[in-house]
């Protein structure tokens, strides 16, 4: 994905400005946080509904990790660094959540 | 000009590491990555809880605010914005430009903050939700309340830099770090006044009582008039006073701190879907 951007100032040369890429990106952004919260309250599928949310939150993720935080243009190592953390935590609460939904898991004082 | 011809020049190469690559950015992407973790098991600590909600746990969707939730996770998003306006300045060497955007960037931060005090008020002394009296106000208080934490943490590390950025040229030892304290002062003092005044506000807002607001103007007076001061403290001690020693050269530094403040924003990201959304479609269910 190539995006475009604005030609360089002439007094910098070697850092040119992201203004405009940023700014679109921030538009995006508050344009699907105002999609989830609609979807909320529309009469759709609750799955649906969830994967949609899913799905919505994953794309503002990683539109921040790697515009705003470079992730697009910088050394690879960083995004390797980050990811493994994101995995592994990632992998912790698919784990977590996977074993508490057993129904063996019922803590005592919740059940009937 | 587009994103792959610029890639050579994004990858500045650090001569004073092994790899060329900057120590303190590859310091920060692992304090992140192990970060993620941390949220990681705070989130799914909420989320296990909230599949087996024991009898007497709050119903979340009709304590939350979804308005309210939903303005400062835009709010969030657009400091992000800001943050991010202030890197790509401070590359450019346009140090007042990089200020303007960070200045924004912490009100930004505060406004998020203010936003979870007045969440956190409403919860505990309207809806009765505390920390110890539920498992759902267990978990939700220790997963946003550290989230705001490290909001707390990422404004101060913000105002810091905004008042590193007016050291002068060739300023060494006691002159500087004395006006830099007192800077500091003058804008926690700012802040603090501020946002007592402003929660103050809003409460006699909500309260919808007409007597309201004229006791909050007699009680929050003095409040008030500390908080104008202080501003125009800041903005005496913000005028421009000559050449700083504060440049391209220091992108470095705030870049890191940019990615320490776009990470609060991405695990936002996370807690606005996974704790507040999901709430409202997949309701948790009490067994009895």
């Amino acid at each position: 994905m190539d995006i475009p951007l604005p030609a360089d100032t002439p007094g910098h040369p070697h850092h040119p400005s992201r203004y405009n890429v940023y700014v679109q990106i921030a538009m995006v952004l508050a344009v699907i946080t105002g999609t989830e919260i609609l979807l909320i309250f529309l009469p759709f599928s609750r799955w649906l509904v969830i994967g949609s949310l899913v799905m919505l939150s994953t794309v503002k993720f990683m539109l921040v990790i790697f515009v705003f935080m470079h992730l697009r243009w910088d050394k690879r190592l960083f995004t390797a660094v980050f990811f493994i953390g994101l995995i592994l935590g990632g992998g912790t609460m698919a784990a977590l959540i996977s074993l508490f939904n057993a129904g063996a898991s019922i803590p005592l004082s919740a059940q009937p | 000009m587009n994103v792959a011809a610029n890639t050579a020049l994004d990858r500045p190469h650090d001569p004073s590491t092994a790899t060329g690559i900057p120590n303190k950015k590859l310091l920060l992407w692992a304090f992140l990555a192990s970060d993620c973790m941390f949220f990681g098991t705070l989130i799914a600590s909420h989320l296990v809880y909230r599949l087996h909600p024991p009898p007497g746990n709050p119903s979340p969707t009709q304590i939350f605010n979804i308005e309210l939730t939903s303005f400062s996770t835009f709010i969030l998003l657009m400091s992000s914005l800001m943050m991010a306006l202030a890197v790509n300045a401070i590359q450019r060497g346009q140090v007042r430009s990089m200020r303007s955007s960070l200045l924004v960037t912490i009100t930004f931060g505060l406004i998020f903050l203010g936003c979870q005090v007045f969440e956190f008020n409403d919860f505990v002394f309207e809806k009765h939700v505390t920390i110890t009296n539920s498992i759902f106000g267990s978990t939700f208080f220790t997963l946003t309340g550290t989230h705001g934490t490290h909001v707390a943490i990422g404004v101060l590390w913000l105002t810091l830099m905004y008042i590193r950025s007016f050291k002068p040229a060739g300023a060494i030892g006691g002159g500087w770090v004395g006006r830099a304290v007192i800077h500091l002062l003058v804008f926690a003092a700012a802040v603090l006044l501020t946002m007592y005044s402003a929660l103050g506000f809003a409460h006699a807002v909500m309260a919808g009582d007409g007597n309201a607001l004229p006791a909050y103007f007699r009680s929050h007076g003095p409040a008030i008039a500390g908080a104008l001061l202080a501003l125009g403290g800041l903005r005496w001690l913000g005028r421009a006073r000559g050449s700083v020693d504060f440049d391209d050269r220091n992108a470095n530094d705030v870049e890191s701190m940019g990615l320490y403040w776009h990470f609060v924003d991405i695990v936002w990201i996370v807690i606005f879907t996974a704790v507040y959304l999901l709430e409202y479609v997949l309701p948790a269910t009490p067994l009895r």
